[in-house]
């Protein structure tokens, strides 16, 4: 009983050490992380809406209506106190696990661009949902998360119809499509609700 | 001075932590599609394994022998999440690249069983050159994979194009098989190195 105390208290300080030197590498760098990841939703955001001002986040306005795809982040864009815009962080099963897309969505019911921000799927296959390099259209040098930019909303959103898949990932390509729609669409009428435009 | 480059080195090749001793695999093939991810995974390791010798390895006298290994572990989780939070900070990209597979440093075998086997029963001077020894000599194995992996699978090293444009990338080399193959193909290398250096040792003995 009393070496079981005493083993306990030695734990007990070594832990407490620990978390304490912890406590200050938090500290010191926790400020630096948020300003990091708030830059980067910025930049990710100002791309875009190359036009956009200020960005609101209005997370919890939007509820997906569909299970496989959840809606993590909704921001609103604004430009000069209007709305021209709204941005949804959602993620949905791929391949590899799951796969998080920006999808901003314009007052005039297009998709205003899409970005793939993180996807495990295969390197040089599934991956290239992401890559600036890979063309779907080489011709005219149209990636694959750059073929949603400008899509009407009211559009079927169907691989290997008006969505051209990535050669031999048709699971990435199905996944990150019905994530651009499912959050486009939910935007698309929130917005119409808030502007009172014609979708 | 003598004593410090043997134990130093020991790590590098002939007590290699992936090639002889075979441990701490997991994280090497998972990580080592691109060369910045191999350099960062093998120098944060480096890093915790360093940190997390010195400090046991000083206190070993004050560590009871029955809670040794809960105790390891906090020293270690310590230094894996200090390093977790610099990287995150300082190289996001880094860090997203390697995921889940900086906090899993925490149950990394190299560190466990270097920590286990030597740090705990070695004085300091000791436990210094093994860590460097062994955390360099993991880094210049997942380096050397990763740049491989990365040349022949992407057609690039650290990001930079060196194969021309015409070279159609072997996406096996980035895919879980082509690491398995690039990395037997060290340890065959390794094994040839060492018994390149085996007849020189003994002429010195």
């Amino acid at each position: 009983m009393k070496n079981m105390v005493k083993l306990g208290f030695i734990m007990a300080i070594y832990a407490t050490v620990a978390c304490v030197s912890l406590a200050f590498v938090y500290a010191g760098t926790q400020k630096v992380i948020a300003e990091r990841q708030k830059a980067d939703l910025e930049a990710a955001l100002k791309d875009l809406f190359p036009q956009g001002e200020s960005f609101e986040e209005v997370t919890g306005t939007l509820q997906s209506p569909d299970s496989s795809v959840s809606f993590k982040n909704e921001y609103v864009i604004k430009q000069g106190g209007t709305p021209i815009g709204m941005a949804v962080r959602a993620v949905g099963a791929s391949y590899g696990g799951p796969v998080t897309v920006l999808i901003g969505v314009g007052t005039e019911g297009k998709i205003a661009g899409v970005k793939v921000l993180e996807n495990k799927d295969t390197p040089g296959l599934g991956a290239n949902a992401a890559n600036p390099s890979y063309f779907v259209d080489r011709a005219s040098g149209i990636t694959f998360y750059g073929q949603f930019k400008g899509k009407s909303l009211s559009d079927p959103f169907e691989v290997k119809g008006d969505v051209i898949a990535i050669t031999a990932s048709t699971i990435t390509s199905k996944a990150v499509t019905r994530v651009v729609k499912t959050a486009g669409q939910a935007a698309g009428t929130w917005l119409a609700a808030q502007t009172g435009g014609s979708k | 001075m003598k004593r410090f480059i043997r134990i130093f080195s020991n790590g590098l090749i002939r007590e290699n932590p992936l090639l002889m001793l075979m441990i701490g695999l997991c994280s090497a093939l998972a990580v080592t599609t691109a060369t910045a991810n191999g350099l960062g995974m093998g120098l944060s390791m480096t890093f915790v394994l360093l940190m997390s010798e010195i400090v046991i390895s000083s206190f070993r006298k004050l560590i009871p022998e029955s809670i040794r290994i809960p105790i390891f572990i906090i020293v270690i989780a310590a230094f894996t999440t200090i390093i977790d939070y610099v990287l995150k900070a300082y190289f996001p990209d880094l860090s997203k690249a390697m995921g889940v597979f900086i906090p899993l440093i925490v149950v990394n075998c190299i560190i466990m069983g270097r920590v286990e086997g030597f740090a705990s029963k070695k004085p300091l001077r000791d436990a210094i050159p093994d860590a460097l020894g062994m955390g360099l000599g993991y880094t210049w194995v997942l380096t050397g994979i990763s740049a491989i992996r990365e040349l022949l699978g992407n057609g690039t090293i650290l990001n930079i194009r060196i194969m021309p444009d015409s070279y159609q990338p072997i996406l096996f080399f980035v895919l879980s098989p082509g690491g398995f193959f690039v990395f037997s193909l060290f340890i065959a290398f390794n094994l040839w190195l060492k018994s390149r250096l085996k007849p020189l040792e003994e002429e010195q003995a």
